[in-house]
This record gives structure tokens, sequence and C-alpha cells, in this order.
């Protein structure tokens, strides 16, 4: 049996090179950050060149580099600007795995190409070709080697690890290659600096003490794991598309029209013991694709959920300039993940009421569009809105801060009841009825003695809601205070002014309700309450 | 419980099973025998209730299925209720709630695995509560507008034959059970010092009916790990000491 080897592209800083893409206007070699949750996820080399960080917050990474341009984190934008990429690849090899926006598997070519390094190469100058010209490549026995391979090359190079050479490959790589800090940590403070130290402990302990991810690397770098990509590749004929002719203009026809196809398509997958957990859908225009998402599922996708999908999807960009602005050609489904059946046997036999949550939830999502069904979520953070988030049902969520963490200047339990979405307006006064106000050092001017809602209208940007939203128990009569702690510091940047100063108090009222209320440069709000 | 409420009848040649939930009156004897048909053909609801936090249960043993329950209109009862029911790992859906606090459910012990969230159903409330009254088994809504009595009737219809509890938070015409929050004491803060530890409070539960009396009990809701337990004068002897109910 000849081994498969896997082929890695990598796209380094995809998230920049997305964004170059999509808004041009930017010279090629200015400095750009791409941000996430004020956070630097992605920067350019000019920006790295003037110390720019992954990791870094925005604050640090102007003050750097003070022509600094920021873009804003779109995870759908990179996987947008990424689909050439695949299609490029694709042309040449078929069955391309894409792994992440930037990203990609496909099985290396064997000697089709004359060897791997030229088939490399022809791969690189197809992606020069589509207008990539920073893409490197690693192939290896395994898909973690070849994506170290490939992040060791340089641009539109080939890095080759031998058949059987992974591990000595592997031996001499800091462990901080390892894509979990926690397990990378670990093996730090215990003194192991590169994979050929973790290699030399015995499986054994390694399975114990560092779970299954730490496992895999660790069988990797002693070169005894022959686990291949492949195990979530499905086989690309399980593709299916529908053509339409003449071409249709509302989603509502194309919704209607490929029920049929996505019936076959879970049909096919069903005759292979196999449920479609995340899937692809493209959508076509003058044979170009002009829409193309990858959709999850908490369970697996049913035929319905599949139209319903292409329906939201159609409709959520039928009516933008961008994207579908052409009657739609063609509509294809492609499998990104694939679950045997029986690890859902559960959910297809026993489980009933899941099955008629989903259901009920898919209904909702007709009537109110797909984003009105949330899941709630707790993640790192420090004030109340920052602590929770609602993922829409269905999605996978992106981006969540870790909870574990420590985040300094976070409240002390219990957290409040009702967050407010955006922070109320209100005014605090002492007992001569003048404002209360603390100092930079955090001295309070005097105790707050009792405070009223200012009514409505909110100015512009703090996005007003309906003059019926406010909460209750917090109206414009004054209400005296019975208790009150803080002040304590905001750390983060407070709302949307990010050089001003703000505290935090707790102010409970005769009445036996808390509130969460912050001082700020700009008066008093409201943030959450406790009852 | 059959005996006690008025029933729709309709003579008709409809199922038993169509008699209760179509607009006649049925009388307690289709129900009942509506109920017998349901079981046999597996689809009545578990007569078990869904459950309520355990120190909430001297107030309430379960939440009944097919009963509407009205709480105070905001507050923690609703996310206490939510955490009781899905930690027994009945699904549950929250309409409305726009100032959800996740987190404070999660501490009160909810499994956010299963709640449903719709934020805001804007116009359609009443199609997506009865949507969700046919497939999870608790419904806590908070309508934008006191919902009419004809409305209401139908919800908990439907609730009643799908086996699942609703929970309104406000008033709900025909409630079944009333829960509200009579007294709240909270301790912790003092002049700037300190910060919120817990709240004390008299929970009190009055029912519809000849044989329901009301009941109260004292909680702490919540308390200094966020969590529901009793506060009554025994619990707090025992009590941490850090919970200083004096001051």
């Amino acid at each position: 049996m000849s081994r498969r080897r896997v082929l890695v592209v990598w796209c380094p800083d995809w998230p920049v090179v997305a964004a170059r893409a999509e808004e041009p206007g930017h010279e090629d070699t200015a400095p750009v950050a791409v941000l996430a949750a004020n956070a630097v996820v992605a920067c350019s080399e000019a920006a790295r060149a003037e110390g720019v960080r992954r990791g870094m917050r925005r604050r640090d990474a102007q003050s750097r580099c003070p022509e600094l341009v920021l873009v804003d984190h779109n995870p759908d934008r990179d996987a947008r600007a990424f689909e050439p990429v695949l299609t490029a690849v694709e042309q040449l090899r078929p069955g391309v795995a894409p792994l992440r926006p930037g990203l990609l598997a496909v099985r290396a070519p064997g000697r089709f190409y004359g060897g791997e390094e030229a088939a490399g190469a022809l791969i690189a100058e197809q992606l020069v070709r589509a207008g990539v010209w920073d893409c490197r490549l690693g192939v290896a026995d395994d898909l973690f080697t070849a994506e170290q391979a490939a992040r060791r090359a340089g641009p539109q190079e080939t890095v080759v690890v031998e058949v059987g050479g992974s591990a000595a490959f592997l031996r001499d790589l800091p462990v901080g290659v390892i894509d979990d800090d926690e397990v990378a940590g670990l093996l730090r403070r215990l003194g192991l600096h590169t994979l050929g130290d973790f290699a030399r402990l015995e499986p054994d302990d390694v399975q114990a003490r560092f779970g299954g991810y730490g496992a895999k690397v660790h069988r990797l770098a002693r070169g005894t794991d022959p686990s291949l990509l492949g195990v979530r590749t499905p086989p690309p004929e399980l593709e299916c598309e529908v053509r339409f002719e003449p071409p249709l203009d509302t989603a509502e026809a194309v919704g209607f029209s490929v029920r049929r196809t996505a019936e076959r398509f879970v049909a096919q997958l069903a005759d292979r013991g196999l449920v479609c957990t995340e899937v692809l859908i493209e959508a076509e225009c003058d044979d170009e694709v002009a829409s193309s998402r990858v959709w999850a599922h908490s369970r697996w996708f049913a035929a319905t959920d599949l139209v319903d999908r292409v329906h939201w999807q159609l409709r959520g960009q039928l009516r933008t300039t961008t994207g579908v602005t052409k009657p739609v050609q063609l509509v294809r489904f492609v499998p990104d993940t694939v679950e045997p059946v029986a690890a859902h046997a559960a959910g297809l036999w026993g489980g009933g009421t899941d099955e008629r949550v989903e259901r009920a939830v898919a209904r909702v999502q007709g009537m109110l569009g797909p984003h009105a069904v949330t899941v709630p979520m707790v993640q790192g953070g420090r004030s109340p809105a920052d602590r929770q988030a609602l993922v829409p049902w269905g999605e996978r969520p992106v981006g969540l801060r870790p909870a574990e963490l420590p985040w300094p200047g976070s409240l002390p339990p219990p957290a409040p009841v009702r967050v407010f979405a955006q922070p109320r307006p209100v005014i605090v006064v002492d007992e001569r009825g003048k404002l209360v106000l603390v100092s930079q050092r955090g001295v309070v001017s005097a105790p707050p003695v009792r405070f009223r809602a200012v009514r409505q209208p909110v100015p512009a940007g703090r996005g007003a809601r309906r003059a019926a939203d406010v909460p209750d128990g917090l109206g414009d009569d004054w209400q005296p205070v019975g208790a009150w702690a803080g002040p304590w510091p905001v750390e983060e940047q407070w709302w949307e002014n990010p050089a001003s100063w703000a505290a935090r108090f707790q102010i409970v009222t005769v009445d036996g309700r808390a509130w969460l209320m912050t001082c700020a440069d700009d008066g008093w709000w409201a943030e959450a309450g406790y009852d | 419980m059959i005996a006690k409420c008025k029933h729709y009848v309709r003579p008709s040649s409809l199922t038993p099973i169509e008699h209760v939930f179509d607009d006649g009156w049925v009388t307690v004897r289709g129900l009942e025998q509506a109920e017998a048909a349901l079981a046999g053909a597996g689809l009545a609801a578990p007569p078990e209730p869904v459950a309520v936090l355990p120190a909430l249960r001297t107030l309430l043993g379960g939440l009944r299925r097919g009963h509407a329950v009205s709480v105070d209109a905001s507050g923690v009862l609703p996310l206490a209720l939510l955490a009781g029911a899905t930690a027994a790992g009945a699904w549950s859906a929250m309409v409305g709630f726009s100032e959800f606090g996740v987190l404070a459910a999660a501490d009160l012990g909810a499994d956010l695995g299963r709640v449903v969230v719709v934020e805001d159903p804007g116009s359609q409330w009443s199609e997506v509560v009865a949507v969700l009254l046919t497939s999870v088994e608790l419904v806590l809504v908070r309508p934008p507008a006191p919902v009419g009595g004809q409305l209401a009737r139908r919800l908990v219809a439907l609730a009643r034959r799908n086996g699942a509890a609703l929970v309104c938070a406000g008033d709900w015409e025909g409630a079944q059970t009333r829960l509200h929050v009579a007294s709240s004491l909270w301790v912790g803060p003092d002049g700037g010092a300190g910060h919120l530890r817990g709240r004390r409070v008299r929970v009190e539960a009055s029912g519809r009916g000849a044989g329901a009396r009301p009941r109260s009990a004292w909680l702490w809701l919540p308390g200094p790990d966020g969590t529901v337990s009793g506060a009554d004068l025994e619990a707090i002897e025992s009590a941490p000491a850090e919970l200083d109910v004096a001051g």
C-alpha cells in the first residue's frame, strides 16, 4: 500500500489579505492590523516590522505604529476571500479540505506532476496567478507535520518532509507550535522546550496528563502516528448540485427548486451511514460562485434544514448590492463535515425532544429570520454585558472570550439578573442634590443619597430603543439609596469613548432592588439590575 | 385536578383527543377519556411536573404541565425556574427577555445548552410562543403587552396538549399559581465598603381554587455563591458566618 501524503497550503496573515482584497484603497505596503474584540488577530508584514504583534490591544498597537490601518475582523469575509484559493488548488487536485481560512490541505499528488516539489511549485504558480502571492506549502506524512513544514517555508516555496521523516522533522521544533496553549505552557513549565524533549516522555504518562490532542502530538513526535488526512474530508462525489434553466431571481423560487436536490444529498450520505453536520452551500450566477457559506447544525442536516439554509443565505444576499446580484443559475451542496450515523444514533432513535426542538426552532427561524433564535453562552469579560453572548442557533460560536481566565476588575458574584444591552442614563445625587462625582483617584465627592432615571430621548448612537423599554423600577421619580458599595475603577474602555475614565457602583434602594451603575465622564449610567 | 376545572364540551364526531383541543366544551369524562387516549398513543405528557430548584419545592412541588404560572415582571424568579427545569434536563425557551442575565442563570444552576432564546419576537409574539409550546417543556414569556383572555386560554390549552408548562413574567389571566417576592433585603454593601453578597427574600406562592392557600418561604435568592437556598431561621443559623444578616 502506498502511503497517502498530505500537502498543506498556508497563506500567512490571511485576514489581512482578505481585508485588502475586499476593501481596496490602502497601499499594499501600508501597515494593516485586523482587530477582533479590541485585540489584534492578524497584521501585515509592515505592521509587524513596526512591532505590532498578535494579541496586542488596539491602543498598544497604535502607539507602536501610529499610521496603522485598522480593520474589523470578519470571519465570513476571510472565508469568502479564501474561496478562489480553494478553487485554484482544486483545478489541479480535487478533494481540497479547507482547514480554516488561509489554510487548506489536499492529498499530495504523487508522481503525476513529477514529484512533490514540482507539484508544490505548480500549485504555488497557480495561486500566484489567482492573485495570492504569499503562499507557503508543506508536504508530509500527516497533517500536523505538513502544516509545520508549510509554516517553515518561504513565500511560494515548498518544504517536503521525507516519508517516515516526520519525527525527525518535528524533533527540533519548539513546543509552542502545539495549537493548545495549555499543553504548550505546561510543557514549558516542565522544562521541555522542543517536541523532541516531549517525545522522550512515556506514552502512558502523556495520555493521562495531556489528553487526546497532546497524546496525538506526542505520537507524531515519536513518529508512531500513522493517522492521515481524510477522516474529516468526505469523498467529493457526495456533492450535489442543481442547475436552473432559466436562472431564478428570488430566494423563494430557489428554495422551492432545491428541495429534491437536498433530499438526494441527505439520502446519498445516509446510504454511506453518514450524516452531515456542516455543509457548504454555494450559489452561482454567470458561472461564478456568487454566494458561499458554511452552515453548521447542532445535530445534523435534514433535507428541510438545507432548504431553509439556502433560503436564508440567498434572501440575505439577494437584497444587497454585493454578492448575488444576478439570477441564480446553480446551487451546490458540499458536505463540509460528516459524521457516522452511529455518533448520532441516540438523536435518531431515542431522544425525541431534541428533534422536536430543532423543528420548532426551524419554524421560528422561518418566521423571524435565522438570527432571531439564539443560544445563551457565558464568556469571559469584565462588565456584565461582556460576560454573556447570545449565539444564533445552529451557528458555531466565534470569538468568545474564555470564561476560565481571571478577568481582573470583573465584578464579584452574584451576577445581575438583568443586563441592559445599552446602559440607561441616570442621575445620582448627594444629600444637597449635587451630582455625585468620582475623582481619578477613586474618591467619591459625597455619598449617593438618591437617584432617578433620565427620561429618553436617548442621544443618537446610544442605540435608542423603544420608549416603553425603560426597565421596571428605574423610573424618573427620585428613589432613595438604601446602601451602596464602590467605586470600582472600570479597567476596560468605557462604552465608546476610549479616553474616558469610569467607576462602578452597586446601589441598593430601600425597596430591596439593587442596580449596577457606572459614573463616567459623561454622567451616570445604569448597566444592570440585580432584581 | 380534573374535577376542579371547567371544561369545554362540544359533542360531535371528533375523536376524544380532538375534543380537548378544539374550541367546544368537553365534559370531564371526555377529558379523562382524551387523556387516556393520549396516554395510550404515547402522546400524553408524563404526569410528573417540570422540576423546580430544591429550595423552591416548599412553595410549589413543580411546574404543572398545562398550567400557567405568573411571576414578578422583573427579577430573579423566571431565571430560578429556568435553572430548575433545565438542570433536570428539560428544554426551555425564553421569549421576550431582552435583559436576560445569562451569567446569573448559569450561577443559579441552569443548563444553558437546553435554553432557546427568542429575544424579540416582534409582532409575531403569539405565533412564536405557540410553536415553542409544542416542542419544549417550559416556555417563559415576557409579553410586550398584557395578553388577552382568549389568547391566554388558547396558549394554555396548547401547553396542556403538549405537556408544556408556561411561566409568564407579569400578569397572566387565569394563572393557576402566582409567585412573587414579598420582601427583599440585600446584604453586603455598607456605606461604600463591601459588595453585594446575597439577598434574603420572602417569596409568596398563591394558587387559584379552594384548596390553594398562600404559602411563603424565606430564601437566599441569590445566595453568596449565586445559588438559591433556604433562608429560614434554622437555615440561617447554620449559614456561613460571612452573611451578616443583622447588618
